[in-house]
């Protein structure tokens, strides 16, 4: 009897080494990274730096970019657009994760949570569209307040730049309560129980030991919103309309348009450029935090 | 428990706030279904009658069906290649030791912070430059990368929760690595599975910025309701949106029910 045990376990040892280096399953995806994500990225930032006549280095399209008052104005508008929009998501999915967190009953809590973000699966274009249907001057709330105030109202919200923070917001709002929620609900009930006992009030366990150790949570809420709201497309042009750009909608209309190549590869470059440099917080993050609920 | 359960004042402002935001996003969408069902050709008030005459248009709309069927082909093509090449990635960063791991899961999850219109512009620029037409084959190629982290990150959770000594005791057993992994890992996480492909299957259906990048004249439902908002109303997108909007909600849902069903049987 005892022997079958030794056996199996020195074959188990003697197995485990080959398996333990089956590494080969990344390369399908790593491939694929590089190929499709790496490459083009690369190619792009490259096609910047050449004339429209694809010939010879050249700075001449980023020259372009950044003396013509249009196009800095437009990088200006989308940074500020996706920086409003992570501090008005940042102070409502704090609290609510919060809430989540330590005032719901975590029977309800991962319910609550899936109806948070339920409706994010859908197509963010429709979701863009049907908020015109009641923020219009024609729309739900207009007549809302017609009817209330028994005189005819415009609201003049739609096609402004408020209303591209507000849309981009409501985004921001699910993913960072996601987010923080899943770092928060980590933090060891203990260390509040240890701060209760010692005498600390509550809203000094929450600015010694919450607010610190879900702070990473916050950061990556906030990184993650910012990057897709300085890229987006739809809300910008669904809510805020195409009177005043935002990068995305002129690098979009310079490719659809014009077909200059290099200078809309510029405004891909510029507008990496901001990725990454509003990526660099998340070297503060050491911790893994998983990303979904 | 109990401990983090506390009945406070202010509690109830917390719960007002949770259902301000609720609220505030689910109100478009059943404005939206309601306009879906109004006879009225423009998107105001008052509701005039009932209709079910632009659920009707939809479908006899050869655009429209025709944007649903390449959308559908893309998106299973997407779905299975992508949960496929997720399921070996997520395994080998599990079970494998090699050097450069933490670089490498980086480096497959590094889409997820990168906007989309990036993506689709440099596989745009690329693709023209090697000399390939913009198709749906393209929108395929873009789209299996989006989906990828999220697919990476779902199943490389669930295969970390597989006890190792399964795998071991099949080894003790005589069986090979790809026996093992046939036999004991994929049973384990066929919830996971089949969740990840619906999940990837939802965003595929559902992406339009790569898809719109990448393709000239076969389009998908985004590109062809994406089109349409922005050159002309017409009062069939609502009862597009509410369709897309019930499917993917409901694929979600689907989705959601696995991955749990799979942690009560732990």
């Amino acid at each position: 009897m005892v022997g079958t045990v030794e056996t199996v376990r020195e074959t188990s040892v003697r197995r485990r080494a080959p398996v333990a280096n089956l590494w080969h399953g990344i390369l399908p995806a790593v491939i694929l990274m590089a190929g499709f994500f790496v490459v083009p990225i690369g190619y792009t930032v490259g096609l910047s730096f050449t004339g429209a006549d694809h010939g010879g280095l050249t700075l001449s399209n980023y020259v372009t970019f950044f003396t013509n008052d249009r196009f800095t104005d437009a990088l200006v508008r989308s940074v500020l657009l996706a920086s409003a929009a992570v501090v008005l998501a940042s102070v409502i999915a704090y609290p609510l994760a919060w809430f989540l967190t330590y005032a719901a009953h975590p029977r309800r809590r991962f319910l609550l949570l899936f109806l948070l973000i339920a409706p994010f699966w859908t197509s963010f274009t429709i979701r863009a569209f049907s908020w015109q249907l009641v923020l219009s001057d024609s729309g739900v709330i207009a007549f809302a307040l017609t009817k209330v105030l028994g005189q005819p109202v415009a609201l003049g919200f739609l096609y402004t730049m408020s209303a591209s923070v507000f849309g981009l917001a409501l985004f921001g709002i699910m993913l960072m309560t996601l987010t923080i929620f899943s770092v928060m609900v980590t933090i060891d009930p203990r260390l509040l129980e240890a701060n209760r006992d010692l005498g600390g009030s509550e809203w000094r366990g929450f600015l010694e030991i919450v607010l610190p150790l879900s702070l990473p949570g916050w950061i990556i809420g906030a990184v993650l919103t910012f990057i897709i709201c300085v890229g987006d497309y739809a809300v910008p042009t669904l809510l805020g309309g195409g009177f005043k750009p935002v990068l995305a909608q002129l690098m979009l209309s310079t490719l659809k348009g014009t077909y200059d190549l290099p200078m809309a590869a510029t405004f891909a470059a510029v507008l990496m450029g901001v990725v990454l440099v509003s990526a660099l917080p998340l070297a503060l993050v050491r911790r893994q935090v998983r990303l979904q609920a | 428990m109990v401990s983090t359960v506390r009945k406070k004042a202010y509690d109830r402002w917390f719960v007002l706030l949770f259902a301000a935001v609720a609220a505030t996003i689910y109100l478009p969408i059943v404005v939206m279904a309601v306009f879906s069902f109004n006879s009225g050709r423009y998107q105001v008030m008052p509701f005039r009658e009932f209709t079910l005459a632009w659920f009707g248009r939809v479908f006899r709309d050869a655009q429209y069906f025709s944007g649903l069927m390449n959308s559908i082909t893309v998106a299973s093509a997407v779905s299975v290649s992508a949960t496929v090449i997720a399921f070996l990635c997520a395994y080998s960063l599990v079970n494998a030791r090699f050097p450069g791991k933490t670089v490498v899961t980086l480096f497959v999850l590094a889409p997820l912070a990168v906007p989309l219109i990036l993506i689709g512009i440099g596989l745009r620029l690329y693709f023209v430059s090697v000399g390939l037409e913009p198709s749906l084959a393209l929108v395929y190629a873009g789209q299996v990368l989006y989906v990828l982290p999220l697919a990476v990150l779902n199943l490389r959770n669930r295969i970390a929760q597989i006890p190792k000594s399964h795998e071991e005791a099949a080894w003790a057993l005589g069986a090979s690595r790809l026996r093992a992994i046939l036999e004991i890992v994929l049973p384990s996480c066929r919830f996971a599975i089949v969740a990840t492909l619906i999940i990837t299957f939802t965003f595929a259906f559902d992406e339009f910025v790569i898809a719109y990048f990448l393709t000239n004249f076969s389009i998908t439902l985004p590109i062809k309701i994406w089109t349409t908002l922005v050159t002309g109303f017409d009062p069939a997108i609502n009862a597009i949106g509410v369709m897309v909007f019930g499917f993917s909600m409901a694929l979600g849902i689907a989705a959601q029910a696995l991955f749990m069903r799979k942690d009560q049987r732990k």
